[in-house]
């Protein structure tokens, strides 16, 4: 587990180094409605939940060091008890619809203490397997209670106006995701800061000498888990408010694993590094699951990719090249420059292997075939036609991937020397090979 | 009597299936601390392996096929990648098995499609094994069992019996000490890991033509192989047979109850608790939550699992 940053400064510099970017990327999401379309608007919103989302999962992750496999269920039930208490504003209740994500919030809140005290009874690889376990359990009552979580149908209802707010523009739905999103963050930043966070680190590192101390450390885990849960639930509460309607499949593990991912890209040890995966992965999607089908297979390939040569995710990789940068130390141009064009062929060979053979393996394809009378029908992959079975594609495919093993050989080490990641190649630290 | 001796053995049999798969996984798991996500991928990868092969070799070959083309996976699996993060810690090699389990069932996708493939029991092997009473018992289910049961007695006699049984059972619980005395464990392990991915393939195999074979078969047996691990207890063979025999009883009788939550409110003299619409579900149709409740109690009961003895 990578300690998270914890190197508190007092220079005057230092602190403005730290606050200005923080201050410009939110002076833009502030003032991007004046530049973006509508659909960019939405896509700005599904960012915002995704980050929130990922943020609540990685307190447990970052700050406990344990890893949530199931944490769907609770992203999915604050947004079940949103809709309900939104359904139950149309109703006439006067609950105030600005304060709705804290009604998902809660419910998952309390679902976490329930859910929390049985899976923080163990660590590691059992809780693991137990929040899997538990993700079952839920999923299953919920796809059979239609009458009280809507089944395939779902629930769905409306944004009520609070006072002047009509929350029926999308302007307005972005602004209240944003801030909703801005307040789950700093809630967990206090968090973090708090002696509550001191002592749940120093579960971490070491559980015993904590308990020894005199706390009670299955009950500090559920606390952290349970805190977990709600703000996942919030951030499930926000994707409610803003489709107005939610499903039983949210229950399904594919959130589990979105979640998961977002926060590995990123970097599970830097405060923000799960909205930087976030706010990529959605926005990867939103722009390119319309050119490919197999867009999950890429994200499942950039995932085992960080995971094998940059373990502490995209934020870790900046993290090293800043500290690279202030150390003075010159930066190794050759070997970065290595490392990009390396990776540059290999992403263009792994995506016109996979694109040729999905679109051959179609069975619309063998019938295009036989119409044709031509055994091999050509394929469009990167604005070209190309022949599947020509040598001079599959020449090219392996001409692709042999020069990029050439170009990262030294930069990356082999398998069996486990020595050079990125992260070497950004510190200036040649792989063995060199 | 009879639906009784029926649902009996519908319970073991499914049981043994989900030990065959859960076998390789806890092993592993007690050798290198190492928790394999994708282990039921594997399995899902015999179903697809003997589905392809089979049209070419026959059923008995694709059988064959399946168990040594998924062997070799988990033996590539291992050696190119699972290698590579080991020094890392095992929070990322839990990630990329992860990532393996999430890979596999994209490229699945890919090839095949979203939905089941046609991979059907033989017309050869359609046949009534046995009747109880007036239910036949397909003798299908008896060769998925059988397969099962001559696992069960092939994995314990070479564990039991043979010189590298003894390395692998010394290895589980004290790698390093077998380590030093000279045997190479990561060889070793890489061996466990090939085998125990081939059985989940060969467990595949017999399994995708009785259920269906898609995409989502990995995740539907993989969660319940998780319980097992947890409620048998850390990389105990008995411990899993146990604990899959008991989930596999407890589901297939399950099935069969034709009461409702309102019957059990009742019974209880808790007809008042009206839970909204929870009244009229009935039990059989949550027979799938059984396994997870099972373990929240062993949880409580004995966290260490049934024969586990480290926490």
């Amino acid at each position: 587990m990578p300690p998270q940053e914890q190197s508190p400064r007092s220079s005057a510099r230092v602190t403005v180094v730290r606050i200005l970017p923080i201050a410009l990327v939110l002076g833009a999401l502030i003032g991007l409605p004046r530049f973006a379309d509508m659909a960019f608007l939405n896509a700005m919103v599904m960012v915002c939940i995704a980050a929130l989302y990922a943020m609540g999962y990685n307190l447990l992750w970052g700050q406990a060091g344990l890893i949530s496999f199931g944490h769907a269920t609770y992203f999915a039930f604050g947004a079940s008890c949103t809709i309900m208490t939104m359904a139950a504003i149309e109703g006439g209740s006067s609950f105030p619809t600005p304060l709705l994500p804290l009604a998902g919030g809660a419910a998952s809140f309390l679902m976490g203490l329930v859910a929390g005290w049985f899976a923080t009874i163990r660590t590691g690889v059992y809780f693991a397997m137990i929040t899997v376990a538990i993700t079952e359990l839920v999923r299953a009552i919920v796809q059979r209670w239609d009458s009280m979580f809507g089944g395939e149908a779902g629930i769905t209802s409306i944004r009520m106006a609070w006072g002047p707010i009509g929350f029926q523009k999308l302007l307005d739905v972005y602004y209240f995701t944003l801030a909703w999103t801005i307040i789950g963050i700093l809630l967990l930043w206090f968090l973090q800061r708090s002696p509550l966070g001191t002592v749940i680190r120093g579960i971490r590192e070491q559980e015993e000498r904590v308990r020894f101390l005199g706390y009670d450390t299955h009950a500090l885990k559920t606390l952290v888990f349970a805190i977990s849960a709600g703000v996942s639930g919030m951030a499930g509460g926000l994707l409610a408010f803003t489709n107005e309607s939610t499903n039983v499949a949210l229950y399904e593990g594919a959130y589990s694993t979105t979640v998961l991912i977002n926060t590995v890209i990123g970097g599970a040890g830097v405060f923000l590094g799960p909205v930087v995966g976030a706010t990529l992965t959605t926005l990867f999607g939103y722009y390119v699951a319309n050119l490919t089908y197999y867009w999950l297979l890429y994200m499942g390939l950039l995932f085992m990719v960080i995971v094998v040569y940059a373990p502490r995710g995209i934020s870790g990789l900046g993290v090293d090249a800043v500290r690279r940068l202030r150390s003075g130390a010159p930066v190794r141009w050759d070997l970065l420059g290595r490392f990009a064009l390396g990776w540059l062929v290999v992403t263009i060979g792994a995506i016109m292997t996979i694109e040729l053979i999905g679109a051959v393996v179609q069975p619309s394809y063998g019938a295009l075939a036989r119409s044709s009378g031509v055994a091999w029908p050509p394929v469009r992959v990167f604005w070209v036609s190309w022949s599947p079975a020509s040598p001079l594609t599959l020449g090219g495919i392996a001409l692709l991937f042999g020069l990029g093993a050439v170009l990262l050989r030294d930069t990356a080490g082999t398998a069996s020397r486990n020595v050079s990641t990125l992260a070497d190649a950004i510190a200036g630290k040649p792989g063995p090979g060199v | 009597m009879d639906a009784f001796l029926v649902a009996l053995l519908n319970g073991l049999v499914y049981g043994l299936l989900v030990f065959m798969v859960s076998a390789g996984l806890t092993l592993v798991f007690g050798m290198m601390g190492v928790l394999n996500f994708a282990h039921a991928s594997f399995y899902m990868l015999g179903a697809y392996a003997a589905f392809l092969s089979g049209r070419y070799v026959g059923f008995w070959g694709g059988l064959v096929v399946a168990t040594l083309a998924v062997g070799l996976v988990g033996l590539f699996s291992e050696r190119l990648l699972l290698r590579k993060v080991r020094s890392f810690g095992h929070t990322q090699e839990l990630l990329l098995t992860y990532g393996l389990f999430f890979m596999i069932e994209e490229v699945v996708k890919l090839l095949f499609g979203p939905t089941p493939v046609a991979y059907r029991v033989p017309d050869e092997l359609r046949f009534t094994a046995f009747t109880i009473g007036n239910s036949q018992f397909p003798f299908f289910r008896l060769l998925m069992g059988a397969t099962a049961l001559v696992m069960f007695f092939g994995t314990f006699a070479a564990l039991r019996f043979t010189r590298i049984g003894l390395i692998v059972r010394a290895a589980v619980e004290r790698p390093q000490m077998v380590s030093a005395l000279g045997h190479n464990v990561p060889i070793v392990f890489s061996g466990l890991f090939a085998v125990g991915s081939a059985l989940a393939g060969l467990a595949g195999a017999v399994a995708g033509m009785y259920y269906p074979t898609s995409p989502a078969m990995a995740h539907e047996l993989g969660s319940i192989v998780f319980v097992v691990v947890v409620i048998g207890g850390l990389g105990s063979l008995n411990g899993a047979l146990a604990a899959s025999l008991l989930i596999g009883v407890m589901t297939s009788f399950a099935v069969g109850i034709e009461s409702t939550f309102g019957d059990l409110f009742r019974a209880l003299g808790l007809s008042g608790l009206a839970l909204p619409g929870l009244e009229a579900v009935q039990f059989s149709s949550i027979a799938g939550v059984l396994p997870y409740a099972l373990m929240l109690f062993v949880l409580l009961w004995r966290p260490a699992g049934f024969a586990g003895n480290r926490a």
